[in-house]
This record gives C-alpha cells, sequence and structure tokens, in this order.
C-alpha cells in the first residue's frame, strides 16, 4: 500500500496495487510538471519506483490568487 | 531518469529543456536561467540597489536568496496588509526566512498607514483583490523611489506571465498588452520594474523552493476568489504539458511581436503624468487613485462613527 498526502487539500489518501509516481500522478489525474512529489524529504521524478509502505507528498505547484 | 549533467539520479525532470537534473544540479540550472534573464534583459548591475517585493510565497523568497547568492546588493520589503491571522503567518515567514538567510528586509504596515485591507473590503464598493494590488504596487514603488534604489524586482514567474498576458489577451487590452514584460523600464516617478524569474515556470520555482528549505506552504489571501487565473494557469498547464515549451514560447513571441505593435498603438492615446498632490506618486489625475480610496474609506469611517 503506498499513502498519499495531497497538499495543498490536506487530503489522505491509499492505493493498492501501485508501483510507480507516474501510475499515483495518472490515478490522481495529476500531471508530472504540475506537482512536485517527496519521499522521505527526497524529490522523485515520475519514472521512479515505488515499493509498499512508502509514503509520498504530492503537492500541487500553482498558487492561488 | 539520469541527471543531464552528472548521471546520478535525476529529481526534477524538464520535457521543455528536454532534460532532467538531480538535487545538487538543479540549482545549478535555476541560478542559469535568472543570469540569463538579468543578462539579456539588462534588468541591473552589482553595483545597483534592488528592492525585492516580499510576499511571503515561494517565487519571491526564492527570488530573494538568489539574488543574494549571486551578490547582488538586495532589500526585501514585505507589506503588512493587516488582515487577520493571514498577514501575521505571511509576515512570520517572510521575517524568519530573512533572518535565517542574513537577508535585508523592511516591513511596511497597511494598518500603521491607516489603510488595513479588511477596511477596503469593508467600505469600499470594488473587488478587493485589485484595490489590494494597487496600494501593494503604490508603496512598492513609493519607498524605492523615496529610498534610492535603482530597481524593483518581484517574483512573478513564467506561469504568472502568461497567465497575465493570456487574460490581457482575451480582453485585447491593448494598454497592458503594450507594456507587460520582464522589464518595466524607469519613467517619471516610477522605478524600474524587473521580474528575473520570468524564465523559469512555476514547477521550477516550486522545485528550487523546496531544495533550499524554503516552508513551501503558502495560505492564499482569504479574501482572494483568484478562480480566473488559476483557471488560465491549470490550463496552460495541460497544453504545456502536451506540447512541452509551448508556454515559454507563447511568451517570447508576444514579447518579440506582440508588445511592439501594441506599444505603437498606444503611443498616439498616452496620457500626461503628473506628481499627486498628497503623496506625490505619479497620477494623470490631480490626487492619485490610492490618495483618494484612503480618503474615501476615512469619510465613510466617519459617518459610520467609527473613526
Ligand atoms: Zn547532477
Ligand atoms: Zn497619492
Amino acid at each position: 500500500m503506498i499513502t498519499v498526502n495531497l497538499e495543498p487539500d490536506g487530503e489522505q489518501i491509499e492505493m493498492h496495487n501501485t508501483r510507480s509516481v507516474i501510475a499515483v500522478l495518472n490515478t490522481l489525474k495529476l500531471r508530472s510538471t504540475m506537482v512536485i512529489v517527496v519521499r522521505d524529504g527526497e524529490l522523485l521524478t515520475a519514472d521512479r519506483m515505488l515499493k509498499n509502505g512508502d509514503t509520498l507528498m504530492v503537492r500541487k505547484v500553482t498558487s492561488a490568487g | 531518469m539520469k541527471c543531464i549533467r552528472c548521471k546520478k539520479t535525476a529529481c526534477v525532470a524538464l520535457p521543455s529543456h528536454h532534460s532532467g537534473f538531480c538535487k545538487d544540479c538543479f540549482p545549478l540550472f535555476f541560478t542559469k536561467q535568472v543570469e540569463t534573464a538579468i543578462r539579456r534583459e539588462k534588468m541591473f548591475t552589482h553595483d545597483e540597489r534592488i528592492l525585492v517585493a516580499l510576499s511571503g510565497g515561494k517565487d519571491s523568497l526564492a527570488l530573494m536568496l538568489e539574488l543574494k547568492l549571486q551578490g547582488y546588493d538586495v532589500t526585501g520589503l514585505h507589506i503588512d496588509l493587516g488582515i487577520p491571522k493571514s498577514s501575521e503567518k505571511a509576515r512570520k515567514k517572510v521575517e524568519d526566512f530573512c533572518s535565517l538567510h542574513d537577508l535585508n528586509l523592511r516591513v511596511f504596515e497597511m494598518e500603521k498607514w491607516g489603510l488595513p485591507i479588511p477596511d477596503i473590503k469593508q467600505y469600499v464598493k470594488r473587488p478587493v483583490c485589485s484595490v489590494c494590488g494597487k496600494m501593494k504596487r503604490h508603496h512598492f514603488n513609493r519607498i524605492a523611489v523615496e529610498e534610492g534604489f535603482d530597481v524593483l524586482a518581484t517574483g512573478h514567474n513564467l506561469d504568472d506571465e502568461v497567465a497575465r498576458l493570456f487574460a490581457n489577451t482575451l480582453r485585447w487590452d491593448t494598454a497592458y498588452l503594450s507594456d507587460q514584460g520582464p522589464v518595466l523600464p524607469a519613467s517619471d516617478g516610477f522605478v524600474r520594474k524587473v521580474k528575473p524569474l520570468f524564465r523559469l515556470s512555476e514547477f521550477e520555482t516550486a522545485n528550487y523552493a523546496f531544495l533550499k528549505g524554503i516552508e513551501i506552504h503558502s495560505d492564499p489571501c482569504p479574501y482572494a476568489s483568484g478562480a480566473s487565473f488559476t483557471n488560465h494557469k491549470e490550463m496552460w498547464g495541460e497544453l504545456e504539458y502536451r506540447s512541452p515549451g509551448q508556454k515559454f514560447q507563447f511568451y517570447q513571441s508576444f514579447l518579440k511581436k506582440g508588445k511592439p505593435a501594441f506599444a505603437n498603438l498606444e503611443k498616439e492615446v498616452g496620457v500626461e503624468l503628473h506628481p499627486c498632490e498628497e503623496c506625490g506618486s505619479p497620477t494623470s489625475a490631480g490626487v492619485c487613485s490610492v490618495c483618494r480610496i484612503r480618503a474615501a474609506v476615512q469619510a465613510s469611517k466617519v459617518e459610520a462613527g467609527v473613526a
């Protein structure tokens, strides 16, 4: 299972059978050039593989206003 | 994906540059983009004094830090809008950041000046965002002029510029289309204004801010609906995703081909500016709109018996 903390919404989503960052983004309908993805304080590109138990922070970069 | 410079694992992928960078090389790419912007657009030199508008958002803080790291003489200016909770948070973020990196900062308080933004919301019947923006631009310029800064720098990025250009284009607003750009030269009473991050997307500044430890969580203004601007950004984000590089090209082509044409058109209808009778800022009227709004709010308060 992968846990995703979606920012700035503050939503938490759990995903099963998801093995890459791009798969997470596709599920969330987000574009890789419009979010930053962080695991354990490290930025990840969309092609990175994930393992069971990973927690991701996915943050939209578009600032409002 | 591997870093295009050092072949370590990349942490930022940039389709528009057909490249990716690791955490050590991405800041070098960022620095190069800012250097190129400053040099090609002749924004400023190392001998000039630069005032940086600091909102507390990731872009303005990233700009301030980057210019300092490049050895420029920078001073930050934060305007405390006086909005309960929200303004205190933004101000603290700016103050903490500047003290952490040993950056010069000064703060201007709208409340002490007699016009906190909540009063504008309460007493002025126009959209608060446009009045607030006008107030901020007024004070940034006034302080830059009064204190002898050579140039005012803001953290606008490529996405901000494209969203604004697009909005102006939808209205075919020739006045804005004639002078929008990364550099606005000084002219009677206005200091030179520059946007050194205009070559960088919001995605790129967000990555830089993260790598530099800038707390990127920024609360949107509680008064802002911000809807149309955010919609435009998202629409452009999708366009950019499908054809990387499109955003920068749209903006560059405007600067080359669109802007000069609109500037020619505007020449014929340009208005003459004089110093405002109250505050000395340039205006086409006797008293500038900022001073008029301030007086109107005061009058409404007296009428309402609160001042
Ligand atoms: Zn590298
Ligand atoms: Zn005035």
